[in-house]
């Protein structure tokens, strides 16, 4: 690459000789081989199959091919990019018009990739993120978790973020008064938290139970021989008394539910039984309560002393011997609902705690021991202590070593404090001061003084470092990681494949489950999906989490186990409590607990595309919808999203009704006799037909809600027939890469926290090329994006 | 569910969490709110949106010029019939735009009357909407300009319009053409915005100072930043100064309020009401509370998100809004789409008996305030964005007249009404978005 590198980019070469850079030895960069057929013959195939309609006289879709010249890519590689993906995807040429057969697509496509990968390879473009990157929500709730040790609950501090390119990490807005404003006052009580400042009045929090959570069976963390309730962790900011109060749960018209006879509720403090209560109907059960029964709720309180700190608080029933469970329902098994599957037994409402009363102490917490590394016996220690805390902390929080001028307002904000309130108050203010400088809330990324403008330049391994840690735990980097970077380690490859390894074995990867793959396979939203009660009556709470932690769990065994990203959807094995093997069909599942299960070989349920939550969060509430499903797959699996709607699509005319009733395959089949809605229902529908057998709560059936037989044939835009979910699932493994290719792809815009243009292709080209040689492990795929050209490298302005 | 300093009776919290939706802790601080706000009448403004358009039929009431008869969806305001307007014929052209992304421009146009640039990344612009128009001119004089509301909690991912960024279909407020202001939906967050955390009035100041040796911090730190930036981003950076004087004068005034008033009241805690109704109702109470204190005089609230795609069993109709929204003219559809919009207008039934319920100077807040309500289509069936469900009510300082039914043959630019209602609250402006004049009949009594 040397001559034309060297005239591209003179100021890299010096970085990259020095460094060894991602290009010289990046092993994701190499393009693939070369190929023996002339330019000339496949200029002839795309003047065949594509000029014909994309000319300078017919302009199809405003774009005119005329003038472009195989031989010639590089000089307008975003064409050509757009050209290859078309083709790649069979998007083009649109079905119906003559088509290449595949030997001669694949050739073309390989000839127009590889001499993409060569012009990048020649003239890299990192692209530009953008030059102030705020945290979002979820990244400050863990920097303050990894910073101070504080879980704080960040959605009731911070307003949410919106999602574009399908991450809410991407191009989020800069800073607004409202977030200004919800900043300042999350530095406040964060800080006063953590320190463990007196609280002024006693706080209160409420935790509900979700409405439609069925409360029969044990729950997972609470005692054994309990059923129903909740447990959750909560942070008790000073040593004090505190109020803890239970609700029970109410119907409709506001009486107690299921309270047909005694029982007893027992309350638990980190696993420790602090209280059991009975409570006991009076007369006849059913018309006992008079208006809304809160007598029976005044007895279920307790004040306690609890000491400061996280603690987990529990609350259940304890189980009946033999449980007269309703028989009416069965095999149902959710009890939320009044009219159509009432609650039994009782159920929790609520547990509220108050406090703290009587405030005792400070106590110790391990934000305390976090923060106070040294704590001064007198007071001409109290300034060169709160030095080292104020420094340790601003290091961590602006993700850098810190200068003198850094340490300037946090000190003048302790002095000034500690001269009122004493040594803690000033830490306190001062770190309130360091939560809300900007280079908390933002990533700085700014153009080296020596590059020229618009040149690719390597970022500093302490931007490396924020990238990495960023991408892989959605938070802070941790001590190792800055000193490594600090001391200019960072960018050697060894090391930097060694921090890999070490941050994805660390508990705070999980990120890469909630947070990348809560994102990719839509999972967030499974919380507002509720579908039809009346058409599911078995739908409640609990399978709704139980589908999520299904998908968690497996998600994170690919990532932990360091499988092969194809186990995403080819996995024989996934993990299951009772309730969802229940709901599967599986014997021999007892429990809340999840573990993991190996399928039978004729199970529906293996990989992703068997799974409850992906067929429920793409199903409409009462409804499958195969459009959603087809959709889905095509963006998130397969990598093609459809192009958008055209505008002002036209209504659909009513079909004349002939008294027959239609199966979804044939009402799908009308829709796309109009020729403007088919182009695209065209790639999608055919898929989400495929996944009919499931219902739209990933139920297996051979019916459709008309009663029809399903007919599960599919298609995919290559013209590959298949046959049901277990068929798409074998053609998509024919040509795996375009499965790698879209977790690449989601994965590198996550972790970059931009979207992905078209000099990136040659870039994620190059990880899926090298993934292969890896058995596209996981660890791989993170490897190289890491090692890639636009997450190590950015274009000065 | 709330635990208080000031001990609420259990049972008024219950029957709160029941069908009536009284909230305790509201009730409980009316009579602070009451002496805070020492009788003046001043210029109030309410945008309430309502995602996905109505059945057209079912809403437009009959006959034109003096308001007898309301209609299906609209019965529930027949009590404020006489501080009613309702326009028929309006049209929000700039909705149509090139992507066919027309929830996520139904949301945006609403306010802006404006075209969305067509992106989905974070280079999106619109224009500054007429509810922040407005609070730059009524919120000099009040802590919080303006108070961006909605019931959506999550924030979803995949679920907006393809070419347009999220950002037009989930914020209907842009205080300018680069800043959409995202909407709240917790009650207890709305409450601390309104309330701050509370305590006396010692307290209270002494926070308000801190808070402002804090923004003095991040100035100086800003200017730091600028330093630290390439050129191309310094722009924004110098954006920041701006924010920052704007919060400032808000702790400003935060301060001389905690000066003024010996207690705030209590808070709710963060629970949301199981019913979506209830929810919706509570977010009403606050903006209702928030004109008692006089923390606010502008609102925008966003019903619901278009695309929405709750369900509503409570009244009957399981499907998702959504999906029943495109009705294609079955009479069965058309029935679940009417039942949900007739719903919605009954809980701004509730929003406007609240209103009139509450005294404010010598008359009410329904009085003395414009509240209008909205959506950016007219049906959803085909997202077409003419003939949109639209009403003005309130007697806007006796700047408003009502009991009438403007029909227009012609379509006519939402922006009109914007325009007009924008001048009844003391802003004179020529023109907003697409407008081509202004409502006159909205001022002039109606002689039949």
């Amino acid at each position: 690459m040397g001559n034309r590198w060297l005239a591209l980019a003179g100021v890299l070469l010096t970085f990259l000789a020095a460094a060894g850079g991602p290009l010289a030895n990046g092993r994701a960069q190499q393009p693939g081989g070369g190929s023996t057929v002339p330019a000339s013959e496949h200029q002839k195939v795309f003047e065949r199959y594509c000029v014909g309609c994309h000319n300078d006289q017919l302009k199809t879709a405003g774009l005119s091919l005329s003038s472009m010249d195989v031989a010639r890519v590089g000089e307008r590689a975003e064409v050509w990019e757009k050209v290859a993906f078309k083709l790649r995807a069979r998007f083009m040429p649109p079905s119906g018009r003559p088509r290449p057969d595949e030997a001669t697509y694949e050739a073309l496509i390989a000839y127009l990739e590889t001499s993409l990968d060569r012009a990048a390879a020649a003239a890299p473009n990192p692209g530009r993120t953008d030059g102030l990157q705020r945290l979002n929500r979820t990244e400050y709730q863990n920097a303050i978790r990894d910073l101070l040790g504080l879980d704080v609950d960040v959605t009731s501090l911070l307003p949410k973020d919106d999602a574009n390119h399908g991450f809410d990490n991407v191009s989020l807005p800069g800073l607004s008064t409202t977030l200004l404003e919800r900043y300042i006052s999350a530095a406040q009580k964060i800080s006063r938290l953590a320190v463990g400042s007196p609280v002024r009045f006693p706080g209160a929090a409420v935790v509900v139970v979700p409405p439609d959570r069925t409360q029969e069976d044990h729950v997972e963390g609470l005692p054994f021989g309990t059923r129903g309730g909740t447990v959750f962790p909560y942070n008790f900011p000073r040593d004090g008394e505190y109020d803890i109060q239970l609700r029970l749960a109410r119907d409709r018209n506001e009486q107690i539910e299921g309270f047909y006879e005694a029982h007893q509720v027992e309350l638990n403090l980190d696993g420790v039984q602090l209280q059991v209560f009975t409570v006991e109907p009076e007369g006849e059960t059913r018309t006992l309560q008079d208006g809304d029964g809160h007598r029976f709720d005044d007895a279920l309180h307790v004040r306690i002393p609890v000491k400061a700190g996280p603690h987990e608080i529990g609350a259940g029933f304890l189980k009946k011997p033999s449980t007269l469970l309703e028989t009416e329902r069965q095999p149902h098994q959710a009890h939320f609902n009044k009219d159509r599957s009432p609650r039994p037994q009782l159920a929790l409402y609520s547990v509220a705690i108050a406090g703290p009363f009587d405030q005792v102490g400070v106590g110790e917490t391990q934000s305390r021991q976090r923060i106070f590394v040294c704590r001064p016996a007198k007071a001409s220690n109290e300034d060169p202590c709160a030095r080292t805390i104020l420094t340790r902390l601003a290091r961590r929080a602006y993700r850098r070593p810190v200068t003198e001028m850094d340490l300037q307002m946090p000190m003048r904000f302790y002095k000034e404090e500690r001269a009122e309130g004493g040594f803690e108050a000033g830490i306190e203010a001062g770190l309130q001061s360091i939560l809300v400088n900007p280079e908390f809330l933002f990533r700085v990324g700014k153009s080296p003084a020596n590059v020229a403008p618009n040149t690719a330049y390597r970022i500093s391994d302490l931007d490396l470092a924020s990238r990495l840690s960023f991408f892989m735990w959605s938070s802070i980097p941790d001590d190792e990681l800055l000193d490594v970077a600090s001391r200019g380690k960072l960018h050697d490859p060894a090391v930097l494949e060694r921090q890999v390894k070490r941050m994805l074995a660390d508990a705070r990867s999980d990120a890469l489950v909630e947070n990348f793959a809560g994102q990719w396979l839509h999972l967030r939203n499974l919380d507002t999906q509720v579908p039809d009660p009346r058409l599911f009556m078995d739908f409640d709470d609990n399978l709704r989490q139980a589908f999520r932690r299904e998908t968690e769990l497996f998600f994170k065994s690919v990532v932990k186990e360091d499988r092969s990203v194809l186990e995403l959807l080819t996995a024989n094995y996934t993990f299951l409590n009772e309730r969802l093997a229940k709901h599967y069909g599986i014997p021999n599942v007892y429990g809340s607990r999840f573990r993991r299960v190996t399928l039978d070989a004729s199970s529906v349920r293996g990989g992703l595309l068997g799974q409850g939550s992906i067929l429920t969060v793409t199903s409409y509430g009462n409804r499958t919808s195969p459009v959603f499903r087809g959709k889905w797959i095509l963006e998130n699996i397969l990598g093609s999203p459809p192009p958008p709607p055209p505008p002002n699509v036209p209504a659909l005319a009513e079909p004349a009704a002939g008294g027959k009733v239609l199966s979804m395959r044939e009402r799908m089949a009308q829709h796309r006799t109009n020729p403007v809605c088919a182009s695209c229902h065209n790639l999608m529908d055919p898929i989400g037909l495929s996944a009919e057998t499931f219902d739209a709560i990933g139920r297996w059936r051979t019916r459709g809600d008309d009663g029809l037989p399903i007919d599960a044939a599919g298609s995919l835009p290559d013209g590959t027939k298949y046959e049901g979910v277990a068929g798409l699932r074998q053609a998509v493994l024919k040509h795996p890469e375009a499965f790698v290719r879209t977790v690449t792809q989601k994965l590198l815009t996550y972790g970059l926290g931009r979207g992905l243009e078209y000099y990136d292709a040659p870039a994620v080209r190059g990880i899926v090329r090298n993934a292969r040689t890896h058995e596209y492990r996981f660890s791989s795929l993170i490897v190289d994006i890491v090692n890639s050209t636009p997450f190590q490298m950015r274009r000065s302005q | 569910m709330i635990i208080t300093k000031k001990a609420l009776p259990r049972r008024t919290f219950l029957k709160g969490m029941g069908v009536t939706a009284a909230l305790p802790f509201l009730d409980a601080m009316v009579p602070a709110l009451t002496a805070m706000a020492a009788g003046k009448s001043v210029d109030r403004l309410v945008f309430t949106f309502i995602p996905m358009g109505a059945v057209m039929a079912k809403w437009t009431p009959p006959g034109e010029g003096k308001l007898s008869a309301l209609s299906p969806i609209l019965d529930s305001l027949l009590p404020f019939r006489d501080q009613l307007t309702i326009l028929t014929n309006l049209e929000l052209a700039k909705a149509y735009g090139s992507t066919g992304a027309d929830h996520a421009t139904s949301n945006s146009t609403f306010l802006s009357c404006a075209p969305a640039k067509v992106t989905e990344g974070s280079d999106y612009y619109l224009a500054t909407t007429a509810d922040q128009i407005a609070a730059k001119q009524l919120g000099k004089d009040t802590r919080l300009p303006s108070l961006e509301l909605g019931t959506d909690l999550i924030a979803q991912v995949g679920h907006c319009d393809d070419g347009l960024a999220c950002a037009y279909q989930n914020n209907l407020s842009w205080s300018s053409p680069t800043t959409p202001l995202p909407t709240e939906a917790d009650p207890r967050t709305v409450f601390e915005r309104l309330f701050g955390e509370g305590g006396t009035a010692g307290q209270r100041s002494a926070d308000a100072r801190r808070n402002r040796s804090i923004l003095d911090a991040v100035t100086k730190d800003i200017a730091r930043l600028k330093l630290q930036v390439d050129r191309a981003d310094q722009v924004q950076v110098s954006h920041y100064f701006d924010t920052v004087r704007e919060v400032e004068r808000r702790i400003q005034k935060a301060e001389a309020e905690a000066a003024e008033s010996p207690e705030a009241p209590d808070r709710p805690s963060s629970i949301l009401p199981a019913l979506w109704g209830d929810h919706v109702k509570l977010m009403f109470d606050l903006q209702v509370l928030a004109f008692q204190a006089d923390v606010t005089r502008v609102i925008t609230f966003q019903l619901a998100r278009e695309t929405s795609a709750r369900t509503y069993p409570e009244i009957g109709v399981p499907d998702a809004h959504h999906p029943t929204s495109h009705h294609r003219d079955r009479p069965e559809q058309l029935e679940k789409l009417a039942k949900i919009n007739t719903y919605h207008m009954s809980l701004y039934a509730y929003f406007l008996e609240k209103l009139r319920a509450t005294p404010d100077g010598d008359g009410s807040l329904l009085d003395h305030g414009i509240y209008m309500l909205g959506s950016g289509m007219g049906n959803p069936d085909v997202h077409d964005h003419r003939n949109l469900p639209a009403l003005v009510a309130g007697g806007g300082n006796g700047k408003l007249k009502g009991g009438r039914h403007i029909r227009y043959s012609e379509r006519t630019p939402m922006a009109n009404l914007h325009l007009t209602l924008l001048d009844k609250v003391g802003v004179k402006l020529d023109s907003f978005g697409d407008s081509a004049g202004k409502i006159p009949e909205l001022m002039e009594p109606i002689s039949l």
